[in-house]
């Protein structure tokens, strides 16, 4: 992990670490990646992925509408609202 | 000392208290994190539902590490829950306190079988699919649990016949018929014959290798055959388990932008820097950190190499454990490898979660059920709840 991968991986999650934070994001790395060969040493190669630990089945079920919330209940918790729109700052100059 | 978020006065004697995990329409809910700070839910999780249709009160809100990713709640925004040097975990003290019967909690990243084991409380994290998720704040979807924790093992049993069940909610929901197994009427296959994991005990305390000795003690006295075994496999649990609840936490936690809900920054001029200064201002070291590597682990030069890996050592885990069921009912291990953590700890090594978690993640990345009680885990075969919360009530029968 260097700080330039490092700081990609910043803008993808849309955060900004500090100088003090990215040593330690940066050792914690090299930490995670020294621990692989624990994986590694495991034989994998005829294994299948196991995403799902249970039986779990597609859920397919009729599109009936339960429940409800008005738009205002939903908006109430946000940071910025407009005649039922959420607000950002301007996109298009 | 901060250990509720929001408390709610009943005079019920059938309380129940809410981690900050489970959302709650009485009350926020904030997952600890700051960009969640005094959100509040338009429903409830089920489980809770559940219980306060068999006669439950809530009565309040404990706080939780952001995210419910760390030791046992260090990380949350409100600050750490301490008695000075010793951390301790908001939910077990209400509990402990006997403010509530029992703790309905989101078990990520084995936080409160840490709290269990370190304050002679019981708690089961139950078989994955078993207990609704519907109204709970979602991180590592692929493993996490509602989880109960209580003082005595009669408590959860009552609670886990209550919640347990399908639920046409929750797409992870088991069918009824496999959930039947956790109520209260269903036949058990009692345990008679329990795996020592030896090597899961190297590097624990003293005091914690002696709660292990006790607990053996008191089950070979009470006729339950106790087998020291070697196991190497599990132990990867670990490494594997952290990649996924990585991956998986990165994913969820990316629709926290300061838009719809939750916290947004007062700083910025364009839509890039709302999003990236509500995020970097809302969201602690830890959680940061977990994202940035959940992320990395799903990126093109390492999706195969490390997540796809670690899918498929988990297969080989949960391939691992039936293998030992086939001789044993129950496997004995450490839930956390000492008897309590302290702001120094966390000082010396902010990220001790991602290693302390050895001892929880087994259970976490197969969805078999883990019952804690005399400080130590009892990890079982898939819906065999009721048997271990029956070896627990063999413990604290014993050891009283």
């Amino acid at each position: 992990m260097d700080k330039d991968t490092l700081r990609r991986l910043e803008m993808l999650n849309q955060l900004s670490l500090t100088e003090a934070q990215k040593e330690d994001v940066i050792a914690f790395f090299e930490k995670r990646d020294s621990e692989l060969s624990v994986l590694e040493a495991i034989d994998t190669e005829n294994t299948e992925r196991m995403v799902h630990v249970m039986p779990i089945m597609t859920v397919v079920r009729e599109d009936v509408v339960k429940k409800q919330f008005a738009r205002e209940e939903l908006q109430k918790g946000a940071p910025d609202t407009d005649e039922g729109y959420w607000c950002v700052p301007r996109v298009v100059e | 000392m901060k250990i509720y978020t929001a408390k709610i006065d009943t005079a019920s004697a059938l309380k129940v208290v809410a981690d900050d995990m489970i959302l709650t329409t009485a009350c926020p809910t904030a997952a600890g994190s700051k960009m969640l700070d005094g959100y509040m839910s338009l429903f409830e999780s089920e489980a809770l539902t559940r219980l306060k249709n068999a006669g439950f009160e809530l009565c309040g809100k404990t706080d939780v590490g952001e995210f419910a990713i760390d030791l046992l709640g260090e990380t949350s925004y409100n600050g750490a829950c301490t008695d000075g040097e010793k951390i301790l975990n908001p939910t077990a003290e209400a509990v402990k306190a006997n403010e509530a019967a029992i703790a309905l909690t989101l078990d990520v990243n084995g936080s409160v079988r840490r709290a269990a084991a370190q304050n002679d409380l019981v708690s089961i994290k139950p078989t994955y699919g078993t207990v609704s998720r519907y109204g709970t704040i979602p991180v590592a979807c692929s493993g996490e649990t509602v989880s109960l924790l209580a003082s005595s093992a009669g408590v959860l049993k009552e609670a886990l016949d209550i919640i347990a069940g399908h639920d046409d909610k929750d797409g992870t929901s088991l069918s009824e018929e496999l959930c039947a197994s956790l109520k209260k009427d269903a036949p058990t296959s009692p345990v008679k014959r329990v795996a020592y994991f030896a090597n899961m005990f190297e590097g624990v305390s003293e005091c914690i290798a002696q709660k292990a000795n006790a607990f053996c003690e008191i089950l070979k006295k009470n006729g339950i055959e106790v087998v020291e075994v070697e196991e190497s496999v599990i132990a990867a649990s670990r490494v594997a388990w952290n990649i996924l609840m990585s991956a998986e936490l990165c994913n969820n936690v990316s629709r926290y932008d300061g838009v719809k809900y939750g916290y947004r920054t007062q700083n910025f001029t364009n839509l890039d820097e709302l999003y990236t200064n509500t995020r970097t201002e809302a969201f602690g070291e830890l959680l940061k950190t977990a994202i940035l590597f959940g992320s990395e682990t799903l990126s093109t030069d390492n999706y195969f190499k490390v997540y796809d890996k670690a899918l498929r050592t988990r297969r080989i885990i949960v391939e691992a454990f039936a293998k030992i069921f086939e001789s044993f009912d129950a496997v004995l291990m450490p839930a956390c490898s000492k008897t309590e953590y302290t702001t120094q700890d966390i000082e010396a090594n902010k990220y001790l979660a991602f290693e302390e978690n050895l001892y929880t993640a087994p259970a976490s990345i197969t969805g078999l059920p883990a019952v804690v009680t005399g400080g130590v885990q009892l990890v079982g075969k898939a819906f065999s709840e009721k048997a271990l919360l029956d070896a627990a009530e063999i413990y604290e029968k014993e050891s009283k």
